[in-house]
């Protein structure tokens, strides 16, 4: 809201205030950093220069549209064993008290607290060619098959993504009034109808939403399809090798690759538009429903399904501490052999990466923080003609995967006027373009929670706009802040696909270094790197809930 | 409610002049002109959309004007930011700081203002004790009841003792008893402090009880200003007639031009037609106008024999009746179709049925002339 007519009015913006300008700093910041790679990424398709274009290139070579199948492929079959895992068990855990449900709860913390590099790495550890169980299992002349290729994939995608759509539905069906439920079996249906005929279509949205989030992660994942997929061309691997090939990189190409797996996440978010558009229903926050007892034969089934579900997606964790402290020549490690050695490896000798781990992801999270709280308050409380866009761009990340963000800043700050490659900022620059779009939703919804009035009592009583924003709106936005903050971390120093586009010599991070140890096949001293990575993580998680009492999740959605 | 106050000859009025404000291209407020008396407390009346809230927005400084001046006394304001204005404001929802405590909200605007911290602790315990709420400074907002909220939000509006208070519907989220209560809170505050007041409501009862004057507003512009009484006993318009209190209004043709508080004989009726004497508010050109009468200034009596033993009487039929307690309502029908609402006080005032033959006496003093 303006205060006074002024110049610009006309277009909502009152050039008097701070805010106008702000917005437009904001949306330079976006245009350089985002937008701007984007395009790069685009046009360098197109071979600006290169005797051929990127498209001419990937349509006479079979691997490439073996690559755009296989991606495709592998994003429905993910999506759709995340779904069968993820609606029962969010289902029951919302309707039915069973043995064992308290454990179902750490579920959203294990996303957050298992990097996808680990999760690769440890179900190898297991179950790899010289994995534990593989190993154990060959001496009484069981053969595993290979858990490279698909199977492999597609076990361990859905086990590190089912969780999202086990939250979405969860906050779905927990928010649907089961009056409406009630009310249709009092019209006469059974309850088994009514369920499906009136509360289905309602949690069908969000259920859409989690598939399409989930389907996007899988295509534009980096470190799974990079450490298992071996002969199964998958896209984002093959983008990488344009990207980085130790026979020169194909910037050409690589655009080319990018820009494919653009298209494909853009196509999907097209396709949950129109499904989501078509079903588009008012929820009102209603009555949740009791949960039903089951005890007995069914509650112990029930419980002992949700236990070993749990237990798989915890299974990185228990596998990395015992991985970093089990001896290891070379590759081999000697299972049940106990030492301390890679710890004290990486604390006397190579500390480099936790330390530029801590550093990156520290700049980066404060950067991003503090954009995402200006970016949402001009978006949610100080609109003008501008605030839209803003809106838009800091959403397009999302569609983006890791790997195209980092050829994109790659392509654009190598030279010219913001020389950035080999420097510290562009893996900063990396983290803070990924993760705003989830800052930004964060601060957005505490926004909306917050009356207008509130700021406008502050102002009539004699303080001005600006101070008003950080006396009255700041301290109450400061959970979610915290909240917020503690997520961009935890998601940033966990940060592999475009931090390792861009990073260079000496900067590697723990993600990327645990990437290349598992690449060497050193699984021990990946796994002393991965269980700092994952103490890094959990020790914000446990100060912010335990200690300041944040509800990590109360914003997200 | 009496005259304003006279302990604050020196507040300063508020006076508005050719205000227009926009929203999305559209004007809200057309060319607006209004004084508001100083120490005064003036209603802006009116349903939602007319722009009340819009006008009451523009004199804080949220919204901007287009075109017009608003003046406090004789500082012109429409340029001044919302926070240099000096103002006061109540918001419907409160507008309570969650974060902070009683205590902490009333002082806010003194300590913006930069009041040393002593008299920050005196002039807060005053201005709560003042609402009734001295013994629940430490408490946090979500711990207080509506009518406490509001209460809080009055003090921490009027602690700063400002030029002009504002109030945005502020008795419109409490329920029946408390507005009752909270309502003579803001009465006393003011006529106490002398705060020149504009008060924003669409409810009647609240702008007829509390204020010196009233503005009706509608679509943007104001349709008539005046005192409660004369508002009611006197609207300008067939909308304000409507709007404020209940009234009959029935369209017929004025034979010849009248001049303002003249009384004039007119005829209702095409088949059987009934002669009324009613008193036109303005003068009025020969053509279209409005009857209007209020149910309670009606006289209805049985039909046969001729209880109302009047020469003026009119013969009618009860339609519909409703037993309100203290009153009964009744839907009777004119010979020649036209309907009108007439309420029945005092003892026997149910006696009519349905069905039965009445006589209706229009009182000169109250029956007017509306322009249509």
């Amino acid at each position: 809201m303006s205060t006074v007519a002024a110049p610009g009015s006309r277009l909502g913006l009152d050039l008097r205030s701070p805010w106008p300008w702000l917005t437009l700093a904001a949306l330079a910041l976006l245009v350089v950093f985002l937008l701007m790679p984007l395009g790069n990424v685009l046009l360098g398709s197109f071979g600006r220069g290169a005797a051929r274009s990127g498209w001419a290139m990937v349509a006479s070579d079979p691997k490439y549209l073996q690559a755009v199948f296989n991606t495709i492929l592998l994003g429905a079959v993910v999506t759709l064993f995340a779904l069968l895992i993820g609606v029962p068990l969010a289902w029951f855990t919302a309707r039915y008290d069973y043995p064992g449900k308290g454990i179902v709860a750490v579920l959203p913390l294990v996303t957050l607290v298992v990097p996808e590099v680990i999760a690769a790495q440890t179900w190898l550890m297991m179950v790899g060619n010289n994995g534990l169980v593989t190993r154990a299992l060959a001496e009484r002349d069981i053969a595993l098959p290979s858990f490279y290729g698909w199977t492999g994939l597609v076990t361990v995608m859905t086990f590190t993504y089912y969780t999202y759509v086990y939250i979405g539905t969860l906050a779905a069906i927990r928010g649907f009034d089961v009056q409406l439920e009630e009310a249709a079996q009092s019209l006469g249906t059974s309850p088994a109808v009514s369920r499906w005929k009136v509360m289905l279509p309602v949690v069908l949205p969000a259920i859409a939403a989690s598939a399409l989030l989930v389907f996007t992660l899988v295509v534009g994942n980096f470190a799974v399809a990079m450490v298992l997929s071996n002969k199964v061309p998958l896209l984002s691997v093959l983008t990488y090798q344009a990207s980085v090939s130790e026979v020169g990189s194909n910037p050409t190409l690589q655009s080319t690759l990018a820009t494919l797996s653009v298209a494909i996440v853009m196509l999907a978010l097209w396709a949950q538009r129109r499904v989501v558009a078509r079903g588009r229903r008012e929820v009102v926050q209603g009555r949740g429903a009791r949960p039903q007892r089951l005890a007995g034969g069914r509650g112990a089934l029930l419980g002992a399904a949700a236990a070993f579900v749990v237990a798989v997606s915890l299974l990185p964790v228990a596998s990395i501490v015992v991985g970093a402290f089990t001896a290891a020549r070379g590759p081999v490690m000697r299972w049940g052999e106990w030492t301390t050695a890679h710890l004290e490896r990486v604390f006397t000798r190579a500390i480099d990466p936790l330390l530029n781990t801590l550093a990156y992801a520290a700049i980066a999270t404060t950067i991003g923080i503090t954009l995402a709280v200006l970016i949402s308050y001009l978006v949610v409380k100080k609109r003008n003609a501008l605030t839209p866009w803003l809106d838009y761009l800091t959403a397009l990340p999302l569609a983006l995967s890791g790997t195209v963000i980092g050829i994109g800043l790659l392509m654009s700050f190598n030279t010219g006027w913001l020389p950035l490659t080999g420097t510290g900022a562009i893996i900063v620059l990396a983290y803070v373009v990924r993760r705003l779009p989830f800052g930004t939703r964060n601060a957005s919804s505490t926004l909306y929670n917050i009356p207008d009035s509130i700021e406008e009592a502050s102002i009539s009583l004699g303080v001005p706009p600006v101070r008003t924003f950080f006396r009255v709106v700041l301290p109450l936005m400061a959970p979610a802040i915290v909240a917020a903050a503690v997520l961009t971390w935890t998601t940033t120093v966990a940060e592999l696909s475009a931090s390792i586009i861009v990073y260079s010599g000496d900067r590697e991070t723990m993600p990327i270094r645990i990437f290349r140890l598992i690449d060497s096949g050193l699984m021990a001293q990946a796994s002393a790197y991965g269980l700092l990575l994952i103490a890094v993580i959990v020790v914000p998680i446990a100060v912010a809930t335990k200690v300041f009492k944040i509800d990590l999740f109360a914003s997200r959605s | 409610m009496s005259s304003p106050s006279p302990a604050t000859a020196q507040r300063p009025g508020i006076h508005i002049e050719g205000l227009t404000v926009d929203y999305g291209g559209a004007a809200v407020i057309d060319g607006l002109a209004l004084d508001i008396e100083r120490g005064s407390f003036f209603t802006l009346l009116g349903p939602s959309g007319c722009g009340k809230t819009t006008l009451l927005r523009t004199i804080a400084g949220f919204v901007a004007a287009r075109a017009g001046r608003i003046r406090f006394g004789e500082r012109d304001v429409t340029r001044v930011p919302p926070h240099l204005r000096d103002i006061g404001m109540v918001f419907q929802d409160y507008a309570l700081f969650p974060d902070k405590t009683v205590s902490d909200n009333v002082a806010y605007g003194l300590r913006a203002r930069r009041v040393a911290a002593a008299d920050v602790q005196r002039r807060v315990g005053e201005a709560l004790e003042r609402v009734g709420l001295s013994a629940l400074g430490d408490r946090l907002p979500a711990a207080l009841s509506g009518g406490q909220r509001q209460r809080v939000a009055l003090a921490r509006a009027l602690v700063i003792q400002p030029q002009v208070l504002l109030m945005d519907e502020p008795l419109s989220n409490l329920d029946a008893k408390l507005r009752l209560q909270v309502r003579q809170t803001i009465a006393e505050l003011q006529a106490e402090a002398g705060i020149t007041t504009v008060f924003v409501t669409h409810d009647q009862d609240e702008a007829l009880a509390l204020s010196h004057r009233i503005g009706v507003m509608n679509r943007g512009r104001l349709e008539q200003v005046g005192t409660p009484a004369e508002i009611y006993r006197r609207p300008a318009t067939g909308y304000v007639a409507d709007f404020v209190g209940a009234a009959n209004l029935l369209p017929m043709t004025l034979p010849a031009a009248v001049a303002a508080g003249e009384r004039t004989a007119v005829t209702l009726g095409g088949a059987q037609p009934v002669s009324v004497v009613a008193q036109a508010v303005s003068a009025l050109p020969a053509g279209a106008a409005l009857l209007m009468a209020r149910p309670e200034t009606l006289v209805l009596g049985p039909g046969a024999p001729d209880a109302l033993d009047a020469p003026d009487a009119v013969p009618v039929r009860v339609l519909r009746r409703q037993y309100l307690g203290e009153k009964t309502s009744y839907r009777v029908q004119l010979p020649g179709g036209e309907q009108l609402q007439v309420d029945r006080h005092g003892p026997g005032h149910d006696a009519l049925q349905v069905g039965d033959a009445g006589r209706l006496r229009f009182d000169p003093a109250s029956t007017l002339v509306l322009a249509p």
